[in-house]
């Protein structure tokens, strides 16, 4: 068991390995071509651009390794900023009620995906698709399509705004994300029960381990973590907006895939996705710090995932 | 819930509901009951006139949902497919303004166009072993800056009226020309799938890729070609929806490759491959389109139209499910 | 141009405070300072500035209103009418369709159907198919585009409907046989009053930066156009600098990118009010006070020009008018009088000074309680 869990080890430190390079490379090309790209500020730019990618990607690396998918997580993160803003408006402004509002939110579509998927084991990339479409509509009926306007300084501080020891607390957010996942999937039982469970799920399930519930809390993981990235966004807009979110879900299971996940499941680690969120996020900012027109911009992209996966795999 | 319920107390009935259920029939139920409801909640939804209003939806669809089906169960899967059929839609208009306003030239190119970036999709995901969901991913990206870039992101005009008739807006006795090109995709996807040796090559392939190599089954080959076909039914796509718009945009289909997945999906298929068939994928396809066009001759409220249309994919797929 | 920022060296080795929040905001507080000194009454450009698609002279919406012989001949026909839009995501949207419901229903007529292609040309082709299905009378209808839409749009009078536009005509589209009206704001006179705006805040030899949509758009085409063409006749001594999103939900990202590419940017001119909010979160991340100028009233800017903070003006659309012209104008079609062909609403300039009343004029609504407790009381917004 130990000797199969180093050699697996031992490769995906390769294959991140390489998928660092890739990193580097790109951050010495932009900071050749672009005199303000190794900047404090522009660094932290990036930390706030890649922010609701990362947290994001991490639940979605937990629901990817266990078998899963979660197409709707761009759609909960609005309706999670939007719950939040109301709760807020309507119940008393303080930041912890829209914390709770927002976070149980994403949580509940989380557990309802997960619910759903597992007891009528259906795919959950149709559950997460239906909810997907539910999610959106819901926020564009209850908000009638307009934004839910935040007055609340302290949630602006603590979520988007603020600083923690210097650091943009969008950022201070993304790190406590990350360590707890590489916590989370690499250094507890759960985890391991994860990776069983998107590897082989007979085997898990004979050898004693509960996967639907892996499943379940996978993706109520997503959902929660949706519903954290909705509050960052909410709170550096000063406004929770029906219409955020769209596409977001492609941007981080690009991440994910990109930092060495398996669609199939079983493999996949919290470092690699932030390395992928980071070549996303740095491939956006350096681009437009040389000017690059839009449309060849998306061209790049494309270019740079298949160098990024041909270098890291081939 | 709704098969549990299905398959509850053994009566006549429910057995064989039971049975419809566990041959994987419930799909064509849900299918059914879907236009029953709209016939009585709508007077237009059962006119002819309406049907062809909704084939001819359907079709952009219905067209990539063949291609998308073989490559789902070759075990694939083609994200690049919308921004493909922006792609060969521009070159289609591009070639006809600068060689000659014939429509054979944009035929060719469109085809020629999608189908290379098929090809490209296929040798990368089956020669560097790199997920196709990510090479596709990439050529989603490239195709469309390409599109943008080449057009400077303007519509091109389509003048020739040739071009219109056979893709977009003629008849073949009485049947308008995207519903033609929606049945003849979808005969010959039956064809190739269900009774050709390389059909059963497919289902081998998504199946079980390994025991398939043992067979002698070359699986780079098999998925190469279901990625070429995928590229060149998107550039068949281009060519219906140019011809019925006059013009090719830059920006079009952005998101579409989500309803054609879902299409397949709903329509019996299993993302892992091995499963599905041409018949669902239409079916899934014609579900969807329905769904749009029932709600809005309903006049249901935009916004509630998105959770309905999420609920009802919740609801066909728990009925379908096998 | 940095001075309130605090030092950022100072901020990493900052130990003592673990959280330093609120000095960002507070950085604009004298921001009102020059939209103060500006006239809302001259910036109201005299006319309309834009020409109709063919070159026709604007008229205005009173063209069109019904007379209360027409009302009754109107309420006894019990007409039919559908409306497709291009989106039914945004505000504007949502105000233009209340505009069309409020007046149909005081005729009268029904509303059949509204449909929401969400700016996708294939999904807008379908709908109009649907639309024509549901047999209404009249149709009134914003195209996606002017080019790929056409073959479509030229179906409608194939069935015999009547079709009211918004904004532009899909091309080869003859008036008065295959369209009976045009209702349009005015484009380029909202471009040139933000235009105006912003110039009041940029100093002499400044740099103005464009955040415009990358992608051919009509009616941004002709905002944007109409700012370039303002600056370069009135401040030649500005220069003009431009960033494109292609993507709608980074515009933001895209901003702060090209503000640390290009530092010495003095002001913003944002095509619209959404990618604006974007764009003022992203100036506050940062750190940066520059002034923004975008078009079209939503909640969000208006709170944050009522509060002094980013946003210094905004030239506004009428889109509730706008739908009641509409709708008035398909009903003078079906009561068989032609309405003339481009029918134009002017710019409305929005400033803190005259927030409360815009609000009214644009929304038909009071203003919610969050915009009105933004006025602080020293900041002159009303």
């Amino acid at each position: 068991m130990d000797g199969i869990a180093t050699t697996l080890r031992a490769r995906a430190f390769s294959a991140e390995g390489l998928l660092v390079g890739a990193l580097v490379a790109l951050v010495v090309f932009f900071s050749i071509a672009s005199p303000v790209f190794l900047t404090l500020g522009n660094l932290e730019n990036i930390g706030r651009q890649t922010a609701l990618v990362s947290i994001i990607a991490v639940g979605m690396t937990f629901v990817i390794v266990s078998g899963e998918f979660d197409l709707s997580v761009g759609s909960t993160l609005a309706l999670a900023g939007v719950i939040s803003a109301i709760a807020m408006k309507e119940i008393a402004q303080y930041a912890a009620i829209g914390a709770l509002a927002g976070l149980a939110t994403g949580a509940a579509v989380g557990l309802l995906n997960g619910i759903l998927t597992t007891r009528l084991r259906i795919p959950s990339f149709l559950i997460t698709l239906g909810s997907l479409s539910i999610a959106r509509g819901i926020v564009m009926l209850i908000t009638d399509t307009r934004p839910v306007v935040i007055t609340n300084r302290s949630y602006f501080a603590i979520f988007g705004e603020g600083h923690f020891l210097g650091v943009p607390t969008p950022i201070v957010w993304t790190v406590v994300v990350i360590l707890g996942g590489i916590i989370a999937l690499h250094f507890t039982g759960f985890g391991r029960a994860v990776y069983a469970a998107g590897g082989n799920p007979t085997a898990a399930r004979y050898s004693g381990i509960p996967v639907i519930r892996v499943k379940v809390i996978s993706l109520t993981l997503a959902g929660f973590l949706a519903g954290l990235a909705g509050l960052v966004l909410s709170a550096r807009a000063h406004a929770a907006r029906p219409d955020v979110g769209a596409g977001l879900e492609l941007d981080a299971i690009t991440a994910v895939i990109l930092g060495g996940a398996a669609l199939s499941g079983g493999r996949g680690t919290v470092i690699g996705t932030l390395i992928g969120s980071l070549i996303i996020g740095i491939l956006g900012n350096g681009l437009v710090l040389i000017g690059v027109d839009p449309s060849i911009q998306i061209i790049v992209k494309g270019l740079i995932i298949w160098l990024s996966v041909s270098m890291s795999r081939g | 819930m709704t098969s549990d319920v299905a398959a509850g107390p053994p009566r006549s009935a429910a057995d064989v509901l039971r049975s419809t259920l566990l041959s994987g029939r419930m799909l064509y139920v849900a299918f059914v009951a879907l236009i029953v409801i709209f016939a009585i909640a709508s007077p237009v939804f059962l006119t002819t006139e309406n049907f062809a209003n909704v084939g001819r939806q359907t079709a952009l669809v219905s067209i990539m949902a063949v291609g998308m089906t073989l490559v789902i169960i070759s075990g694939e899967f083609d994200l690049s497919v919308g921004s493909v059929m922006a792609l060969a839609g521009v070159a289609a208009a591009l070639a006809m303004q600068g060689l000659g306003d014939v429509w054979i030239v944009g035929a060719v190119v469109a085809i020629a166009t999608g189908a290379a970036v098929g090809l490209v999709n296929g040798l990368l995901t089956t020669l560097l072993s790199i997920p196709s969901f990510l090479i596709t991913l990439g050529s989603l990206s490239i195709a469309r800056g390409l599109a943008l870039l080449v057009t400077g992101t303007r519509p091109i005009n389509i003048v020739d009226e040739s071009y219109y008739r056979i893709f977009g807006e003629g008849y073949v006795l009485g049947v308008p020309v995207p519903i033609v090109w929606t049945i003849v995709v979808a005969l010959a996807g039956i064809v190739l799938l269900h009774f050709s040796t390389f059909g059963r090559k497919i289902y081998a392939t998504g199946g079980n890729a390994t025991a398939a190599r043992y067979t002698g089954i070359n699986t780079r080959r098999v998925k190469t070609i279901c990625l070429v076909i995928a590229g060149t039914l998107a550039g068949l796509a281009a060519l219906v929806l140019t011809a019925r718009s006059h013009a090719a945009r830059p920006d079009a289909g952005a998101g579409i490759e989500l309803d054609v997945i879902a299409a397949v999906i709903l329509g019996g298929a299993a993302l892992s491959g091995g499963r599905g068939t041409v018949i669902g994928a239409l079916i899934g396809s014609l579900m969807i389109g329905i769904l749009n066009n029932g709600l809005n001759l309903v006049g249901v409220d935009p916004s509630l139209q998105l959770a309905v249309k999420g609920l009802i994919i919740w609801f066909a797929v728990a009925l379908g499910k096998r | 141009m940095d001075l309130r920022r605090p030092g950022r060296a100072a901020r990493w080795l900052g130990t003592a405070a673990l959280i330093s929040f609120g000095s960002l905001t507070s950085a604009n507080a004298a921001g009102c300072d020059v939209a103060n000194t500006l006239d809302v009454a001259s910036l109201i450009p005299p006319g309309i500035v834009g020409s109709g698609p063919f070159g026709e002279a604007p008229s205005t919406i009173d063209s069109v209103k019904l007379t209360d012989a027409q009302a009754e001949q109107a309420r006894a026909g019990k007409f039919k009418v559908g409306v497709v839009m291009q989106t039914m995501d945004i505000d504007w949207s949502k105000l233009v369709v209340a505009g069309i419901t409020d007046t149909l229903g005081k005729y009268g007529a029904e509303l059949v159907g509204v449909t929401n292609p969400s700016f996708q040309v294939d999904k807008q082709i379908a709908q109009i198919g649907d639309m024509i299905q549901l047999k209404p009378q009249a149709i009134i209808s914003i195209p996606v585009d002017n080019t790929a839409t056409a073959a479509a749009y030229k179906t409608i009078s194939d069935a015999g409907i009547k079709l009211i536009l918004m904004h532009q005509v899909p091309q080869g589209l003859k008036y008065p046989d295959d369209y009976q009206a045009v209702i349009s704001p005015d484009n380029r006179g909202n471009g040139q009053v933000a235009a105006q705006i912003l110039a009041a805040h940029i100093p002499d030899g400044g740099v103005v930066g464009i955040v415009d949509f990358g992608v051919d758009f009509f009616t941004t085409n002709e905002r944007t156009r109409q700012v370039r063409a303002w600056f370069e006749k009135n401040r030649p001594d500005v220069t003009l600098k431009q960033v494109d999103f292609v993507d709608t939900t980074k515009a933001g990202d895209v901003a702060a990118n090209f503000l640390t590419a290009n530092p010495d940017v003095s002001g913003l001119f944002v095509v619209w009010d959404a990618p604006a909010m974007q764009v003022a979160s992203a100036l506050r991340a940062q750190g940066k006070d520059l002034p923004v100028v975008t078009i079209d009233l939503g909640i969000e800017a208006g709170i944050e020009l009522a509060s002094c903070g980013l946003i210094k003006g905004i030239a506004a659309q009428q889109p509730y008018d706008q739908g009641v012209a509409e709708a008035e104008a398909a009903l003078q079609t079906l009561l068989g009088n032609q309405p003339p062909p481009w029918i134009v609403l002017p710019a409305v300039p929005v400033l803190p000074s005259n927030l409360t009343e815009s609000y009214r004029q644009v929304f038909h609504e009071d203003p919610p309680e969050e915009l009105v407790s933004a006025c602080v009381a020293d900041t002159g917004c009303k």
